[in-house]
């Protein structure tokens, strides 16, 4: 209840700020970019708070749980990004004046057309992102009031949907730096207690070593809803609503629905899906195979550090800096912050493995982040702190889907429906109901996808990203002789590649590891592919070519010497 | 009276284009050295941990090495890397500053 109390608290302080910012929002331009003048810190705070998203609240430490320390790759991916975004992206890109990839697209190459294309490749890694918040959202709830997934799926994607056609959320940096350091506080300060109770890590052997993850002292009871298909690594006997029972050494079995009771230090049995692993074997973070092979590691690294310039809702933030070396300054502090904050998801993904066992058995490793607070105290204490990481938790998905459901509205509104000079409050009144459209494609994904991992989800709008934005950014703004019709084809190609990929590794069951990993996380041929699509059609394609110096000039210039006109003063910016 | 580099890049002379495909690639340099550093160092940890058996049984604080390794210090890299590269970007749009505005 006191977790429902804070939820509550999140969630009506990020809509009464939303709306108040309707108020605030004069002209559409405010509806999209804040004031101009917040410094680097701020800025950074709200990029990082719009970023930090389920998969970096909850997902890392489910993961790290359920495959063991090669989740461990995901943050370092996430933060490499924005080095990535630092190195080649962030001051170029402020200084050209593009407010989106779409605007980029067009202003860039000349091509309305393209910016099209972009639009729709915008839906597309926005859509991949937003399934695994409303997954979060939904467990989350699910967790606190043992309502049914569907609730709070439906819930929060109604929220947020509202709140962006209302009041446009982005519009507040500041609503976005609170969420940052609401997350951080809301998983650092349970994870630093957790570890003082403890005394450190446990003792247990579960967690690292030869063991397998056992049931405590006590013995363990696990409430299961629905039948469960498990496998038992070690027999072992059990109850079922009393009944008794025997497993036999790694024999599968479909557990009833009813209350589980395995006896004291008995291992515990997997769920379908999870490979019961020995600590030693847990605690590596590469493997020859299975879910942590290097093939997939480089795969998702490559994903990670080339995908993060490409989120639609990260880009945008780039433009509340007031030109080039602020971004850059900017860009250096969201690693910092960054850096703080994923120091502390591997705390939970490590307890959980030793307190919260019967996750294995359920499947919901997901859900660790907030069931470990009350596992390892009982009580008020632990019901505080419980609520505590709820409200993070509800804040990662509020300002991460706020952010993404502007992009598609925005998208939507301005790129794909009919373009051209609008008076203000049709446009408006677009941008309203294509928030509220836009929300129904992810509802309805998230209610099918219950099963799948929320980072593994979350590296699929990674992997698309990397695929077709990564190189239309990269080549854009480093090279010239980009032409339309190349930077199209690879839009196309990547695009097809990396969703391609990612649909026939959920239809096929892999025989072959290696082929499964490329297939979960391809990136790390998508990417050449699109960048070589892209190079070969601007050179041999044909098509006009042009000359690019006034694009190179308001990408590279430095400011102050009256040569930094921007190029793409996109019908978006701000007069 | 004499055409300055500002003149030229205004202009977008043949001179004036060259001035400013210097900058553009001293700063890809830069940025691809940076890049060099970081995927050297980077890419090469999760075939360093494939390949050095023995590394899991050494603990820090209790933790396997691995884990320690890929867990915090790469974050402090990163920021290290970046706070260079600003750094040396900074110095280069300054000296291209220099170059199309010479002092008086």
């Amino acid at each position: 209840m006191i977790a429902l109390g804070a939820i509550l608290a999140v969630t009506g302080a990020t809509i009464g700020l939303g709306l108040y910012g309707v108020r605030l929002a004069r002209t559409t331009s405010d509806l999209f970019v804040a004031s101009r003048a917040i410094t680097p810190w701020w800025n950074a705070a709200a990029i990082s708070g719009e970023y930090l998203s389920a998969a970096s609240f909850l997902g890392i430490a489910g993961l790290q749980m359920k495959v063991g320390s090669g989740a461990l790759w995901l943050p370092l991916g996430f933060t490499a990004g924005y080095l990535a975004l630092l190195l080649f992206v962030a001051a170029p890109l402020r200084r050209f004046g593009a407010y989106t990839i779409s605007d980029f697209a067009e202003a860039r190459l000349r091509s309305p057309r393209l910016r099209v294309l972009a639009a729709w490749v915008v839906l597309g890694i926005a859509g991949f992102y937003l399934v695994p918040q409303l997954k979060g959202a939904g467990l989350t709830l699910g967790e606190v009031t043992g309502a049914p997934y569907w609730v709070g799926v439906v819930a929060v994607g109604a929220v947020v949907a509202l709140n962006v056609a209302a009041g446009g959320m982005r519009g507040i940096t500041y609503v976005q730096a609170f969420q940052y350091w609401t997350k951080t506080f809301a998983i650092a300060f349970p994870a630093c207690l957790l570890l003082i109770h403890l005394g450190g890590l446990p003792e247990r052997a579960a967690m690292f070593g030869h063991e397998f993850p056992r049931a405590p002292d006590s013995g363990l009871v696990v409430q299961l809803a629905e039948p469960q298909r498990v496998t038992f690594p070690e027999a072992t006997a059990y109850t079922v609503d009393g009944v008794p029972a025997r497993a036999a050494d790694g024999e599968e079995r479909t557990l009833p629905s009813g209350e589980v009771r395995l006896p004291a230090d008995a291992v515990v049995p997997v769920a379908e899906g999870i490979d019961a692993q020995r600590g030693e074997d847990w605690a590596r973070p590469v493997e020859r195979s299975g879910p942590s092979s290097a093939v997939f590691v480089y795969s998702l690294l490559v994903a990670t550090f080339l995908g993060t310039m490409g989120l639609p809702h990260i880009l945008v933030r780039f433009y509340t800096n007031p030109d080039g070396p602020a971004a850059r300054r900017t860009t250096v502090r969201v690693l910092g912050l960054l850096a703080l904050f994923y120091a502390f998801p591997l705390v939970y993904g490590a307890l959980g493995r030793v307190l919260v066992p019967e996750l294995y058995m359920t499947g919901a490793t997901d859900s660790v982040v907030l069931r470990l607070p009350e596992a390892a105290w009982p009580g008020l204490g632990g019901e505080l702190l419980g609520a505590v990481v709820a409200a993070g938790a509800f804040a990662a998905f509020m300002s991460t889907a706020s952010g993404l459901m502007v992009s598609v509205a925005g998208t939507i509104s301005f790129d794909l429906w009919r373009r051209g000079a609008a008076p203000v409050d049709l446009r408006r009144r677009r941008f309203r109901l294509a928030a509220l459209a836009g929300v129904l494609a992810p509802v309805a994904l998230a209610l099918v996808a219950r099963g799948l991992d929320i980072s593994v989800l979350v590296g699929w709008a990674f992997a698309l990203a990397a695929s077709t934005f990564c190189p239309l950014l990269l080549l854009g703004i480093w090279w010239e002789r980009l032409t339309a019709r190349g930077a199209a084809a690879g839009l196309v190609v990547g695009a097809v590649a990396a969703t391609g990929a990612i649909f026939a590794g959920l239809a096929i069951d892999g025989e072959h590891p290696t082929i499964e990993a490329l297939l979960t996380q391809p990136a790390v041929l998508s990417v050449p592919l699109a960048f070589a699509v892209m190079v070969l059609v601007s050179l041999y394609g044909g098509g006009r070519r042009r000359a690019v110096d006034a694009e190179l000039l308001a990408l590279h210039a430095p400011e102050g010497l009256g040569l930094d006109e921007p190029a793409a003063m996109g019908q978006r910016a701000p007069a | 009276m004499r055409r300055t580099p500002r003149d030229e890049l205004v202009e977008s002379t043949a001179h004036g284009g060259l001035y400013l495909r210097r900058l553009i690639r001293a700063q890809l340099s830069l940025s691809l050295v940076a890049l060099v550093a970081f995927g050297g160092i980077i890419g090469a940890l999760p075939l360093a941990l494939l390949l050095l058996p023995g590394l899991e049984d050494v603990d820090v604080f209790g933790i396997p090495l691995p884990i320690v390794i890929i867990a915090w210090p790469p974050f402090a890299l990163f920021i290290a890397i970046a706070v260079l590269y600003v750094h040396r970007a900074t110095a280069l749009e300054e000296s291209f500053r220099d170059l199309v505005e010479p002092e008086p």
